[in-house]
């Protein structure tokens, strides 16, 4: 883990105490999330797409049986990310992290994210995952 | 050289607190010092300071602003009033539907435009770029523009549908009263489904009352759509030291396969 990453973190986490406003997006959340299904999840980043309208990124998770599920979650748009501090490099394949978003309604392998942490236990905010979708 | 920007950057935050935290957090990645804007001792903008003049007298709206509460407006535009706004009966019907498919058809979200109103309450930042004759409205999200003639040119006499309509301004005091007309009737208002069609015409009024205060009276005039014209309030803070980030809804929207939609009509 770097200095830079960890600072990153920080500062997003702090950032979204007060700041989270400039992250949000607007869309039709409520169309494909569920607001009352929320989800933690743990498991090692296998990718992450620093894309518009919103970057996403995978996660291979192991489930109960031992299989592994490779969960896709959505983050805010880079420009809200970048004014919370992320970098397209704050998330790496590799990373384990815990996920905490909220589900996609058609029970598929999917999130919007309200935040992630990682391994050292530091926090990453993503917006506000209940406003989701597009800027 | 990292290293140094980081020490800077830790001692920073602990002499600021998490106030200052915050605004160091948010600033560092698109930082540049902005000259000749008032600031207090601590070096943060003063929100309260003397408000900048055009060359004409009249107050400039220019800088980077962002709405100090979006998302109730955005959801809702009604959400300030007292009843909802005055639906013509097809208009509340319409509304009802898109409701009913929790906002899965709006526009939006096949990266096609807010329209004006909605524009007003995207939880992003906007520009302002202002001479005495016209002023620009550079929006991050979408990466658009508006523009809004204050050369007393008319409106013109066949404007033909557009998402942003034509809009031309003048000044009553130091309010700078925009109109707007010649809209299609393909965006919603708000993300629940307000429609408008395209006898819709938006009057904004813009003032500064302080350096780092916008304030803007949104009233949408419709018949098409609505039994009489309603008006709402926004307000929004100075943003100082950051810039314009670009957004490129286009770039990889997976909205479509999300909702297992086409795009709407």
């Amino acid at each position: 883990m770097t200095w830079t990453r960890n600072s990153l973190v920080m500062l997003a986490s702090i950032g979204s105490i007060a700041a989270g406003g400039s992250a949000l997006a607007h869309h039709s959340f409520a169309a494909i999330y569920d607001t009352e299904r929320s989800v933690t999840l743990s498991g090692v980043v296998t990718n992450v797409e620093w894309l518009n309208p919103h970057a996403h990124f995978f996660v291979d998770v192991e489930t109960d049986d031992g299989a592994v599920e490779n969960w896709d979650f959505e983050l805010a748009s880079p420009n809200g990310l970048m004014r919370l501090g992320w970098r397209r490099d704050s998330l790496k394949p590799g990373d384990e992290v815990t996920v905490v978003g909220l589900r996609a309604r058609d029970g598929s392998p999917r999130a919007n994210t309200r935040s992630v942490t990682l391994a050292d236990g530091t926090e990453m905010f993503s917006g506000d995952g209940q406003q989701g979708g597009l800027l | 050289m990292r290293r140094w920007a980081c020490h800077r950057l830790i001692g920073a935050l602990a002499l600021a607190g998490v106030v200052l935290a915050v605004a160091e957090a948010r600033a560092q990645w698109f930082y540049h010092q902005e000259p000749d804007i008032p600031r207090l001792a601590d070096g943060s903008v003063d929100l309260d300071g003397p408000v900048p003049m055009l060359a004409n007298g009249k107050p400039s709206l220019a800088g980077l602003w962002e709405h100090d509460d979006p998302l109730g407006y955005l959801f809702n535009i009604a959400s300030d009033l007292q009843d909802d706004v005055p639906f013509q009966p097809w208009a509340r019907e319409v509304f009802e539907q898109r409701m009913a498919r929790r906002g899965a058809d709006d526009p939006n979200n096949f990266c096609m435009p807010s329209g004006t109103v909605m524009k007003h309450a995207i939880p992003a930042p906007f520009k302002i770029v202002q001479d005495p004759n016209l002023l620009v409205l550079l929006y991050e999200s979408r990466t658009i523009f508006r523009q809004i003639f204050t050369d007393a040119r008319p409106f013109p006499e066949d404007p033909q549908p557009a998402w942003y309509g034509y809009s031309v301004g003048h000044w009553e005091e130091d309010t700078l009263v925009v109109e707007s007309m010649g809209y299609n009737d393909r965006f919603w208002l708000d993300t629940q489904g307000r429609p408008s069609t395209e006898q819709l015409r938006v009057i904004e009024r813009f003032s500064r009352p302080s350096f780092g205060r916008l304030e803007v009276e949104i009233t949408v005039d419709d018949p098409g759509a609505y039994t009489a014209p309603w008006t709402v309030r926004q307000t929004m803070h100075y943003l100082p030291d950051t810039d314009l980030i670009e957004h490129i809804c286009q770039e990889a929207n997976r909205f479509p396969e999300q909702i297992g939609l086409e795009p709407a009509e």
